[in-house]
């Protein structure tokens, strides 16, 4: 079929695609219009241009996802930042306003101060310090009286002060005024304690409150903007 | 270079308010954006179908298309609303195709020897519409046959009618190259539609 005096079929191709290198080949278009091979290959190549330019179009077997999902968004590293503070952002301003709220309520109920149990615990270490202070005190009065020093420095109270005579005395006085210092030291531990000043609500309002800040202010920073 | 289609009868046309669905879209709204991705999603699938011969991976660079349509729907500047998005479905089905060509573990089908004897192609699902016409069912399957850089070739110039420079760039192929598959790849149909002259010949 292929004669040498035919052009080559990808130039009648070209001719039927009317490309313009194509088009302008005065010898290719003379050849074609002399000879009626050539001149059916360019008309059925036409053809099927236009067969293929008019191919319809295919429905999808199964029905297709048309939105991506929002994430879709965020798949680099920034926007994945992005994405966890807009996740976490809901769920940190929640428990942050909730804090606040304990904190608030804690603060504005006075009789809730001690019942809490870290309060509790500061008071029951605060009586131990101080009976922890009362025996060093013990042992100290108890050398110092021993030696017939008087006890101004270290007495409280003007009759332990008072006590300086002899030694036994002095000794008996010494323990005694100890003990009593101890005890008072731990009563003293005690009701400081509940009448802390350390009393945990604020901080917990405190938290609270700069829980929700960091939520907002990490999602203000990390979340795309629109626009 | 080929002319737009002129027959737009087998095709989905434009939505009747196409440029305001387009920019209320680009404007963020996900509905617009999804009223337009069902009124061309036959046409993107189509297009990913032609191209990679299966109906999953067709469906995959299809909803790939979807995804990168959403992310750039933004910086759509008017023209073909159908032709912008087949151009985003021609790289989406490409990207998938050179992921496939680089494993081999999956060959893509590339019947390039043997009879060209047509397939049973009302057997294919995907083919409802193409089987409503012997003409276009034929086509189908006879660009099925063709080795599958040729058929690339053919379908999205012929087929989505995108120029040979804009094809070629698509396929990391000289222009040269480009053309001379065009080429083979329609006088390679024309043998296998021989039989069937009469269909073509209006």
């Amino acid at each position: 079929m292929l004669n040498s005096n035919h052009p080559d079929d990808e130039r009648l191709s070209a001719l039927a695609a009317a490309d313009p290198d194509a088009s302008a080949d005065a010898s290719l278009t003379a050849h074609v219009g002399g000879c009626e091979r050539c001149a059916d290959v360019v008309r059925e190549l036409g053809f099927l241009r236009s067969a293929l330019s008019d191919m319809p179009d295919v429905a999808p077997p199964r029905p297709l996802r048309l939105l991506p999902p929002v994430e879709a968004d965020a798949v680099s590293g920034p926007d994945r930042l992005g994405l966890w503070a807009r996740r976490l952002f809901a769920p940190a301003l929640t428990a942050g306003a909730a804090l606040a709220m304990v904190g608030v309520v804690g603060t504005a109920l006075p009789g809730l101060g001690g019942m809490a149990s870290s309060g509790g615990q500061d008071a029951f270490s605060d009586a131990s310090e101080a009976a922890e202070a009362a025996n060093v005190a013990d042992d100290f009065d108890a050398e110092d009286a021993a030696g017939g020093t008087e006890l101004e420095f270290s007495a409280p109270s003007g009759d332990a002060a008072g006590g300086g005579g002899e030694d036994g005395e002095a000794t008996t006085l010494g323990a005694d005024e100890a003990e009593e210092q101890r005890t008072a030291a731990e009563e003293a531990g005690r009701t400081d304690a509940l009448q802390s000043e350390r009393s945990p609500w604020p901080m917990v309002l405190f938290s609270g409150v700069a829980l929700m800040i960091a939520a907002a202010l990490l999602r203000w920073i990390l979340v795309p903007r629109a626009g | 270079m080929p002319e737009a289609s002129q027959a737009t009868s087998r095709r989905t046309p434009p939505l009747p308010d196409e440029a305001a669905v387009i920019a209320r879209a680009a404007d963020g709204d996900r509905m617009a954006f999804t009223q337009l991705m069902e009124h061309y999603q036959s046409a993107c699938y189509g297009l990913a179908w032609r191209l990679l011969g299966d109906p999953d991976q067709a469906a995959d660079a299809t909803q790939d298309a979807f995804v990168h349509a959403y992310r750039a729907i933004r910086s759509y500047r008017g023209g073909i609303f159908r032709s912008w998005l087949m151009r985003i479905t021609a790289n989406a089905s490409y990207d998938i195709l050179r992921r496939a060509q680089r494993r081999p573990a999956s060959p893509l089908p590339d019947p390039d020897e043997g009879g060209v004897e047509l397939p049973d192609i009302s057997a294919a699902s995907p083919l409802e519409e193409a089987t409503r016409s012997d003409m276009y069912g034929h086509l189908e399957a006879a660009l099925r046959l063709l080795p599958h850089d040729q058929r690339t070739a053919v379908v999205l110039c012929d087929v989505y009618g995108m120029d040979y420079n804009e094809v070629a760039a698509m396929t990391d192929s000289a222009l040269g190259t480009v053309k001379s598959r065009i080429h083979r790849g329609r006088l390679r149909l024309r043998d296998m539609l021989a039989e069937h002259r009469e269909l073509f010949i209006r």
